[in-house]
This record gives structure tokens, sequence and C-alpha cells, in this order.
């Protein structure tokens, strides 16, 4: 069986030219999902207990002050997801480069990440309007949490943005979005699966204690629901663009890099 | 699923969402004009929207419009709700959608209908550019070939 042969009894999505057929299968997604969420959890959890064990915080303040690191931690995820990505490509005979979808000229990358982050616009609105509904004047809590020394910060504004660009898109568009379509016949249905299991990431990270002490579950539905828009529009936007994937990853790379930069200079209070 | 058909249902899909955004300015009646009340201001500008959308699908059924028309349609449109709604200076700021509906869910529905319907707009633009960019280039690689055809 080629790497563009469904198996059997399963429904073939038309393979567009320049864009390779999706390889087999869908545990390699569930793989890819499994392995993200629980890095999220588990880097949290075991700073957490370290911080503990050191001393260097309370029990009931661990998992806060481990979710000061998040935006640091978060290469260690995407390290991850690199690391699967990878095994999935050499285990299919393929290469990174086919993730991406056809050839994108500079300027075109240039041009489709500008028209990426115009298109952003109603959901920069909807979430900026969603975080005044439920905290008010304040920081949005994921935002707030950030506590990091000049190094770290640093780390978070050139290291991890980058990462999470060669990492997280490219898992769900590159990776797990053709293999549900192959599965599920309906790139529409697979597009939106890929959008709620996309959003219901950020319901991990951070995790963050309520002042009840349990962990703040409203905060984690607040995540998905502010992050939902952009995920929507991205994955639209893909398509719109030809599955060409740089373009997306430019321009989240440029609203993520500069969220965190803003974050690193104080300029978000 | 051939260009042609994603066009026209993104064409139905945004004027929908369009005479949706319309009837709940009827509804919030805060930021209307002419014919509901004498003023002319940016809803009745908008109005305009409708005779261009009819002119267009006519057009480009008879194949004197493309993708390309409907770009600038789509993206034009994209870009003056955002202004009006959405822009620094915006003429009707979401609040004067979201503080108007009791109970307020209904207020989060009217400005998530507005959100989706720009979103819709814009990726609607950006899926037909790129669709006129790419007939573009694939007239202009079959004209060497009709060239030397007819040279021979």
């Amino acid at each position: 069986m080629t790497a563009a042969t469904p198996p059997a009894g399963q429904p073939t999505v038309r393979a567009r030219p320049g864009v390779p057929a999706a390889t087999s299968g869908v545990g390699g997604a569930v793989l890819l999902v499994g392995i993200r969420i629980g890095l999220w959890l588990g880097v949290q959890l075991l700073l957490a207990g370290l911080l503990i064990t050191a001393g260097a915080a309370a029990t009931g303040q661990a998992l806060d002050e481990a979710a000061s690191w998040w935006m640091v931690y978060g290469a260690l995820v995407d390290l991850g997801t690199l690391g699967v990505i990878f095994w999935l490509l050499r285990r299919d005979g393929r290469s990174y480069r086919d993730l991406l979808g056809p050839p994108t000229a500079a300027w075109q990358v240039a041009l489709g990440a500008v028209a990426v982050l115009a298109a952003s616009v109603p959901a920069v609105v909807f979430s900026a309007e969603f975080t005044s509904a439920v905290y008010g004047e304040n920081l949005a809590p994921m935002f707030a949490v950030v506590d990091l020394p000049p190094w770290a910060s640093v780390v978070s504004v050139l290291l991890v943005p980058l990462l999470a660009e060669l990492a997280e898109p490219v898992a769900y568009l590159g990776v797990i979005l053709p293999r549900l379509e192959a599965r599920l016949g309906r790139a529409w249905l697979a597009a939106t699966v890929v959008v709620l299991v996309w959003a219901g990431e950020h319901a991990v990270y951070p995790l963050l204690t309520s002042n009840s002490g349990g962990l703040d579950w409203a905060f984690a539905v607040y995540r998905v629901g502010s992050v939902l828009p952009f995920l929507a529009i991205w994955t639209a936007l893909y398509y719109a663009l030809g599955r060409r994937l740089l373009p997306v990853m430019a321009a989240r790379w440029v609203f993520n890099g500069g969220t965190a930069l803003a974050l690193a200079l104080g300029l978000v209070e | 699923m051939p260009d042609r058909i994603i066009l026209y249902r993104l064409t139905w899909l945004a004027t929908a969402l369009s005479l949706g955004h319309h009837i709940d300015h009827v509804i919030r009646h805060n930021a209307v004009g002419w014919p509901l009340t004498g003023e002319v201001n940016a809803f009745t500008m908008s109005l305009v929207i409708y005779p261009i959308i009819a002119t267009g699908l006519l057009l480009y059924r008879a194949g004197r419009v493309g993708p390309g028309f409907w770009a600038l349609v789509s993206g034009g449109g994209a870009v003056f709700v955002s202004l009006v709604h959405f822009g620094p200076g915006a003429l009707e700021p979401p609040e004067l959608i979201l503080d108007h509906y009791d109970p307020p869910i209904l207020g989060w529905l009217a400005f998530g209908w507005l959100v989706v319907f720009v979103a819709v707009l814009a990726i609607t633009s950006v899926y037909e550019t790129r669709t006129w960019w790419e007939q573009r280039q694939a007239r202009r690689a079959a004209q060497p070939a009709t060239s030397a055809e007819a040279g021979r």
C-alpha cells in the first residue's frame, strides 16, 4: 500500500495537485494530540512537584507558580510534538516539507501572512470583548500569571514562538487534518473536529487554581472560547490559501511572538 | 469541488450573513438610517451591497467578471464593516450591539454573527484572490502554447 492509498473501507478525499495525500490511519493524529496534551499537563505538574520539593512554593501555590513559566516550558511540548512528527514522517517515508503544502515563493508567504493577520481582526475583537466580559479591566489570567526573569523572557520571545510555529500548526493542519479528511471523507467535518480539538488543547495550558483552591474550570472554558475564533479562521485560511501552511505559520509567529514581546516589555497590564 | 461552485456558495453565505446583520440593525434600531429613518448614514450606504451582489452574479454567470471582481467586493466589504464596527474610531463599536439586547446572550449572538460575517468576507476575499491569481497564471502559461500553435 502506498502513502496515497487509504486502507480498505476508508473513504478517499481527492488529492489536490502538489498536496501529498494523508498517510493511513488516524493513529498518528491521536498520538500527536495525546502527546501534546500529556506534555502540557506532565511538564506543569512535574515543575510544580519540583517547586514543592525544593521548598520554592507551598503545595497550594505550586501549580500557579509553575504556570508562570508556561510561555517557556511550551518549548518542551513543541519539541516533543516535532519528535512525533518526524517519527511519523520517517515511518511514512515523507519529508517535513511535504507537510507545508505546495511550493510558495517568499513574496507569497509575506503577502499571505499579511492577509492572515488582516483576516484575524474579527477574532482579535471577539477575544478582547470576551476577555472584558469575563475579567473586566484585568489582564487575561494566562498572561497575568506569567512572571519570568529576563533570560527566560528572551527565550519566550525568540525561541518559543518559533518552535511553536514549526510544531503546532504543522501538527494540526499538516498531519492531523489530512488524516481525518481521509478517515471521515468530508473536509468540513474533519476541519471542524480539528478546530474543536485544537481549541480544547488550550484548556490545559496553563492549569490554574481558583480562589477555592480547586482547578479553575471557568478559566479553562474561557481559554477555549477565546481561542476558538482564531483557530477557525486560520484553518479556513489554510484551505483558502490552497493548503499553503507557511503564510499561516508566519502570521501566527508575528502574532504570538508579538504577544510574548509585549508581555516581556511590560506593555500589557 | 470546482472553484465556481465554491465561489457561488461563499457568495450566498456572505449574502445571508449580511442580511442577518442588517436585520440585527433593524431589531436594535440604534444604528439605522434611510429608509428606516430620514438620515443617510453607514447603514444606508451598506445597503448598496445587494444590487452589487445581484449585478455581480449576473455578470459572473455571463462570464463578464471573474474571481478578481468577487475578491474586491468581499475584501471591500470586510474593510468597510471592520472600520464601522471594529476600527479605532468605529461609528458602531461592539458595545452598541452587546449592550442593546435583553437577555444579553442575544447581544452575544448578534455580535458573534458580525464576527463570523467579517471573517467569512475576509476568508472569501483571500480565496478569490488566490483563484484569480491561479487563473491568471494558467492563462499566461497557455498563451505561449497557443501562440506556438498559431505560428505553425
